[in-house]
């Protein structure tokens, strides 16, 4: 089992996740609707892997992963951005972070399962 | 009469003889007897604006002048040697010219008495300024104003006139004299002045620098109050006084690189004391004068401002509306593969039509995104080394379905090996992917695409051909605008934005290359690309510079 934690303040786009995820059962996923809420719950875990909406209200993906490298635990912890924001520019910045991928959106429930396996196998290259 | 051939002797001859034979006595005595206050200083110059209103009086009445022969004279002399005289008789003629005339004209008196007047007009107003004037002194008035003269080199000069009608003893018109003063050089100095004036008006920041001490010799308001100098000591500044900001250090460095060229121009965005600029520098070199640089600083930081609003909606436009579609189409995507459970046929074939319409909706925002960002030139472009072959099949993979809906066959051709070349992919695949749409779009049921990759030279030709109806001659020259209104297109049914192809040229202009297409009739149509296969941009930048030019 991937250990995955998705970080969306989207309540559908969690929902369409988790089932999409939920239909491959190679996935335990903890879900979190906000950068803050999502350093609480990392505080005492590590997941495998983390999926980030780029753009949140508050704290957003991006300095939510920022404040995440700060912790020893999870310095180097894959993390992959969920992003509408296809700027090549925007995505070499988010891959100068180290250890990221980047999944556009929309992207395709029966696809995202090996669309995530494909970003870890990357980003463990 | 004057010894018209002489000219050492004309200048008494002209005045005696002259005095004596028509009304221009009356009229130079009328103008000596007036008051030299009258007489009112131009740049320099002398006019004799204020005189005719009391030279008219005179002349009306015909006073008697009453003085002394030699201050005549010598009056006559000054006048003679300050104003230019000549008299035109009732034939058009020249028929008196004094030698000031003679001198600032360049003809010899020989070459132009008895000449029609008009070999002094200027082309571009003279006959109708003649007939101005003619009409005036017709009237018994006189006329007064600015008229060019054409010197006997072709050059022009603008004079101020005064024409005043001459009559015999009997009152007949016997032609007119008109006395000019030479203002242009006056008018040169106003223009100057206007255009000195202009300039210290502008909003962008103006120096002018001597190229070789690098002094300062000019600076604008606006220059001096970036630089917080004043009229009074920027003259003792130098390009090496500004040289510690790191902007202006961009400034000098292109200066010395114009100099060490020894000739051109040059722009670049730069930032000045905080300030975002657009700085042009260009080294004027005139004959017989000390090369300068000439520096305009164009505040760009409301543009900027503007192009980070348009970045910032464009951002904001492509969360707010793929946030959405991203949970329409993923419910939809989870319902169509039975996720749920098995769905009744005709919910699948609903499901099946607003799951193509939301892939649609996401291609419409693509193309809006990407219009967004070429208008705002900001797309970026990422050259990496690539596989055309692999590009091309990548491509008819991802159309597979749209292929399979218009039951088409496609072929493809010259892929059967790597074909290197440094490019986009990502890019090159969106321009593919829009021909091969269309080309399914405009296909007959059954009918067959090729895509097809020459090699040239040293670049790539890769073209997509369908069996449509072709193009019509009346919309080639449309075909790459946005939101070309094309006959027969039928864009509402066929699906497109309009915007596809002129987004594709963009792409394929930037890249370096060139985009076109070949059609015929109810014969079918190819759309192409040539792409250089070593991408002479050394990395994106270059392109997206290339990309700003080309949209």
């Amino acid at each position: 089992m991937i250990n995955l934690l998705h970080v969306e303040d989207d309540a559908d786009i969690r929902e369409i996740a988790m089932m999409a995820l939920g239909i491959s059962g190679e996935f335990a996923i903890i879900q979190c609707e906000s950068g803050d809420e999502a350093l609480s719950e990392v505080e005492n875990s590590t997941p495998d892997v983390i999926l980030l909406d780029m753009m949140m209200p508050g704290m957003t993906g991006l300095q939510t992963l920022q404040h995440m490298r700060k912790m020893p635990h999870l310095a180097e912890v894959p993390a992959i951005f969920m992003t509408a924001r296809t700027q090549q520019s925007d995505v070499d910045e988010l891959r100068a972070m180290g250890n990221v991928e980047v999944i556009t959106k929309p992207f395709d429930p029966m696809t995202l399962s090996d669309q995530i396996k494909e970003a870890m196998a990357k980003i463990d290259a | 009469m004057a010894d018209i051939t002489s000219s050492k002797t004309s200048a008494k001859a002209f005045a005696f003889g002259t005095v004596a034979a028509t009304g221009w006595y009356a009229t130079t005595s009328a103008l000596l007897a007036a008051p030299l206050d009258y007489f009112i200083p131009i740049g320099g110059a002398v006019t004799l604006a204020g005189l005719i209103p009391i030279l008219l009086n005179r002349h009306a009445v015909r006073q008697q002048a009453n003085i002394d022969n030699v201050a005549l004279t010598q009056r006559l002399g000054v006048l003679d040697r300050h104003v230019m005289v000549n008299v035109v008789d009732t034939n058009h003629c020249v028929s008196e010219a004094n030698d000031q005339f003679l001198d600032v004209t360049g003809y010899r008196r020989d070459e132009l008495i008895g000449k029609p007047v008009k070999i002094l007009y200027c082309e571009s107003n003279g006959q109708s300024k003649a007939d101005e004037i003619r009409g005036t002194l017709l009237r018994g008035e006189t006329w007064q104003g600015e008229t060019p003269l054409r010197r006997k080199d072709g050059t022009v000069m603008h004079t101020h006139t005064t024409v005043i009608p001459l009559f015999d003893a009997m009152g007949e018109w016997t032609g007119s004299i008109a006395a000019r003063t030479d203002i242009t050089r006056t008018k040169k100095l106003l223009a100057e002045q206007e255009t000195m004036e202009t300039l210290e008006e502008l909003r962008d920041d103006i120096w002018i620098v001597d190229a070789d001490s690098e002094r300062f010799t000019y600076m604008n308001r606006a220059a001096m109050r970036r630089t917080d100098w004043t009229k009074q000591n920027y003259k003792e500044k130098s390009l090496g006084d500004i040289a510690q900001d790191r902007g202006a250090k961009a400034i000098v460095s292109a200066c010395r690189e114009l100099k060490e060229n020894g000739e051109g121009m040059t722009h670049f965005e730069t930032v000045l004391k905080g300030k975002p600029f657009y700085a042009s520098i260009k080294l004027l070199r005139v004959k017989n004068a000390e090369d300068r640089f000439l520096i305009l600083l164009n505040d760009i930081s409301d543009r900027l401002a503007e192009e980070r609003k348009k970045s910032d909606f464009i951002a904001m436009v492509s969360h707010e509306l793929r946030s959405p579609l991203t949970s329409i189409k993923g419910s939809m995507g989870l319902l169509l593969s039975n996720a749920t459970g098995e769905l009744p046929d005709k919910a699948l074939a609903l499901l099946g039509i607003a799951h193509r319409n939301a892939d649609r909706l996401v291609l419409i925002i693509n193309d809006i995104l990407d219009l967004e960002k070429i208008s705002a030139g900001r797309m970026d472009f990422d050259l990496q080394d690539s596989d055309m072959s692999e590009l091309v099949r990548e491509t008819n993979h991802a159309t597979e379905m749209l292929q399979q809906r218009f039951a088409l066959k496609v072929e493809t051709k010259g892929i059967d090996k790597p074909l290197p070349i440094k490019t986009d992919s990502t890019r090159i695949i969106q321009v593919l992917t829009n021909f091969m749409s269309n080309a399914c779009k405009f296909s007959k049921p059954n009918g067959k695409i090729v895509i097809e990759v020459q090699q040239l030279d040293e670049s790539l030709r890769v073209s997509v051909t369908d069996e449509g109806p072709g193009i019509p001659s009346s919309d080639h020259h449309k075909i790459f605008e946005r939101f070309a209104d094309l006959e027969n297109s039928d864009r509402s049914s066929k699906g497109g934005t309009g915007l596809g192809l002129s987004i594709c040229k963009a792409i394929v202009e930037s890249l370096g290359g060139t985009i076109g297409f070949e059609t015929e009739e109810n014969v079918g149509t190819t759309f192409y690309f040539v792409l250089p296969q070593a991408q002479c941009a050394e990395d994106g930048d270059r392109a997206e510079e290339e990309f700003r030019e080309a949209s």
